[in-house]
């Protein structure tokens, strides 16, 4: 096992760089998952950490080791990658054992080390099948058994379960999860999935265009995102943010929306009086209220069962509440959601960088 | 079915069974003359009045002035063959490799100049391909029309692998990588497995190309001894009195491997023709 450390690393095809300079710093045994959108840079960044891509500038070492110019075999990592990529006309075991067998080890330990594997991921009963008589899932598991029989450094992963059922992927994502807890390696996780960040990360790193926005565990991240982006892109439902400018009186703090609502305050915000700001709050912080708090148009309502989705218009904003209580109202009818004041995010509206406080 | 689409139908069938007896027709004479014993060899029959397989017995003995190396030139025509096959599937796989899997800088320029060569009619090349196996001294030789049919089947067989391997997805190769597999371990234990079927296509592509070859091999080889059977029977036509049914006999016995290669290999072939033959 290692730590790996990711160093000013920039990309370039030709004249368009797409990594902008990335710094990451990931201890020995920790799970990290790098989230985004489509096209930010994940896939790319995880493959030069492989040896897949070359790298344009910065370095990545693995243990104390500078890897740049290491080749990918002698990486000692494994990569597990969207597609699968088993190899189609090897059995199972085959495939398992395809890397110790050009490391030139011994049968036994082959037969041994694929045993062991196989069991671990519950893929004795298929060692003697191809691929492609195998389940969705079950490509899934030998992937991963193809990974962890060579017991690499590194494990990295490129949205390995994108291509499952919903169902599926939950499961997967638990017995990644536990694999994990069981092996202790060093891993990498690329995946577009906010909940397959949060539910699996220790550390979560955000990327966006080419850059990190932030680094930090799932709490973190869902409690202070740092910036706009960040906040919108975690949680789910994803929070409500609201124009407005903020207000400051005395001791009281509230952000004016432009249809003339009043967003309630903390007492210790932070920023100036008249600055242009974004309000923010999560559907999961907003409470039904009997007076006060944010009158609502009420145009769409979710029972999920475990908690109820309510969508509304606040004079023009659209907005969305989550209660585990079902609020007993209907799509045009009116109520009230009071923001929890300790829960609300205010970013700078021209940057979109978190206001302190 | 509705009315419309069945009266669709049969006209396609009406126009499938027109030139499938049309394509037949010359098959069927051919088979006709064959047993056809040689005294009747012009009477025009639909069918002889006395088939014999006397003509097939005559050549397989090699009972006839022209036959007289039958065996010996049935040999040169299938080593040419298999030679062609050979070394054209040597230089289509390794370029194959190179251009899709190791994606060397130069190598869809070599791909495209590889399409090129076929804006060239192979006829007008006779000449060049004469001096050329000339100053060599190959000419003669079957080792010259080896050469010139690989010439020839190499560009396609670059193209149409190229195809297949680019259906190979890249990850394959990438995942063999990050297992330890140098480049030659990822040709011998991913790539030929996995390229094997249109392989079958492209080899029975090269070795039927060799062995109907009449043109350059009539050309470049002259001795009795090292002209391939297709030259052979185009010797039958240097007198007046051609023995037309022993000329057909043979005929259809040449005729008889290129069959059987074709149906033994028919999956692969169609794989080959519509492309696709290749599974992730
Ligand atoms: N070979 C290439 N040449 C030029 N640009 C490339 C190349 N490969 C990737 N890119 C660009 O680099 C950027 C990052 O691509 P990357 O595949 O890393 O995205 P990603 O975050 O993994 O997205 P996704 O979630 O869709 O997989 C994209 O804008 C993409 O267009
Ligand atoms: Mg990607």
């Amino acid at each position: 096992m290692a730590s790996v450390s990711v160093e000013a690393v920039r990309k370039r095809y030709g004249a368009l760089e797409v990594i902008h300079g990335i710094d990451i710093q990931i201890p020995d045994g920790e799970f990290v998952v790098l989230v985004g959108p489509s096209g930010c840079g994940k896939s790319t960044l995880l493959r030069m950490i492989a040896g897949l891509e070359e790298i344009s500038g910065g370095v990545i070492r693995i243990g104390d080791k500078v890897v740049n110019e290491v080749p990918s075999k002698d990486r000692d990592i494994a990569m597990v990658f969207q597609n699968y990529a088993l190899y189609p006309h090897m059995t199972v075991r085959e495939n398992m054992g395809f890397s110790l067998k050009l490391r030139k080890a011994e049968r036994g330990v082959i037969a041994e080390r694929v045993k062991k594997a196989s069991q671990i991921l519950g893929l004795d009963p298929y060692l003697e099948r191809y691929p492609k008589q195998l389940s969705g899932g079950q490509r899934q598991r030998v992937a991963m058994g193809r990974a962890i029989v060579r017991n690499p450094q590194v494990f990295l992963f490129d949205e390995p379960l994108s291509n499952l059922d919903a169902k599926l992927r939950v499961q997967m994502r638990t017995e990644i999860k536990a694999l994990h807890q069981q092996l202790k390696t060093t891993s990498i996780y690329v995946t577009h999935d906010q909940i397959e960040a949060m539910t699996m990360a220790d550390r979560i790193v955000v990327m966006h265009d080419g850059i990190v926005e932030q680094i930090g565990s799932p709490l973190e991240l869902y409690e202070r995102p740092n910036n706009l982006f960040v906040a919108g892109f975690i949680g789910s439902p994803a929070i409500n943010l609201i124009k407005g400018t903020l207000r400051r009186d005395g001791g009281r703090n509230w952000v004016a929306t432009e249809a003339g609502i009043d967003l309630p305050l903390n007492g210790n915000a932070s920023g100036q009086d008249g600055q242009p700001v974004v309000y923010g709050i999560r559907p999961e912080h907003l409470v039904p209220a009997d007076n006060g708090g944010l009158p609502v148009t009420v145009s769409v309502v979710e029972p999920t069962g475990a908690s109820t989705f309510v969508y509304a218009d606040l004079s023009g904003a659209q907005i969305c509440g989550v209660f585990a209580e079902h609020p007993g109202v209907n799509p045009g009818s009116r109520m009230t959601m009071m923001p929890r004041l300790d829960r609300v995010h205010l970013f700078d509206a021209g940057s979109g960088q978190r206001l302190a406080g | 079915m509705s009315p419309r689409k069945a009266f669709d139908e049969a006209r396609l069938m009406l126009v499938g069974l027109l030139i499938l007896i049309w394509t037949l027709i010359p098959i069927y004479h051919l088979f006709v003359m064959s047993i056809t014993p040689q005294a009747e060899a012009f009477a025009g029959a639909v069918w002889p009045k006395t088939p014999t397989l006397d003509n097939y017995t005559t050549v397989l003995t090699q009972g006839h002035y022209f036959l007289g190396h039958f065996w010996l030139q049935l040999f040169n025509s299938a080593m040419v063959a298999v030679a062609v096959a050979v070394l054209t599937l040597v230089i289509g796989t390794c370029a194959s490799f190179a251009i899709s899997r190791l994606r060397v800088r130069i190598g869809e320029t070599v791909s495209n100049l590889a399409l090129l060569t076929y804006l060239i009619p192979a006829a007008f090349l006779a000449i060049p391909m004469y001096a050329t196996m000339g100053q060599y001294g190959l000419l003669g030789s079957r080792w010259s029309l080896i050469l010139t049919m690989v010439t020839f089947a190499s560009p396609y067989a670059i193209w149409m692998l190229r195809q297949y391997a680019d259906k190979l997805p890249y990850e394959l190769d990438e995942a063999a990588r990050i297992d330890g597999a140098s480049p030659i371990q990822i040709f011998w234990l991913i790539y030929l497995p996995l390229m094997m079927p249109s392989m079958v296509a492209i080899g029975t592509y090269a070795l039927l190309l060799a062995w109907n070859e009449y043109l350059y091999a009539f050309l470049l080889l002259s001795s009795d001894t090292e002209i391939t059977l297709a030259v052979a029977l185009g010797h039958f036509l240097s007198t007046d009195d051609a023995p037309w049914n022993l000329l057909m006999a043979t005929g259809i016995i040449y005729a008889l491997p290129p069959a059987a290669i074709y149906y033994a290999f028919r999956r692969y072939m169609v794989a080959g023709l519509t492309a696709g033959a290749v599974k992730s």
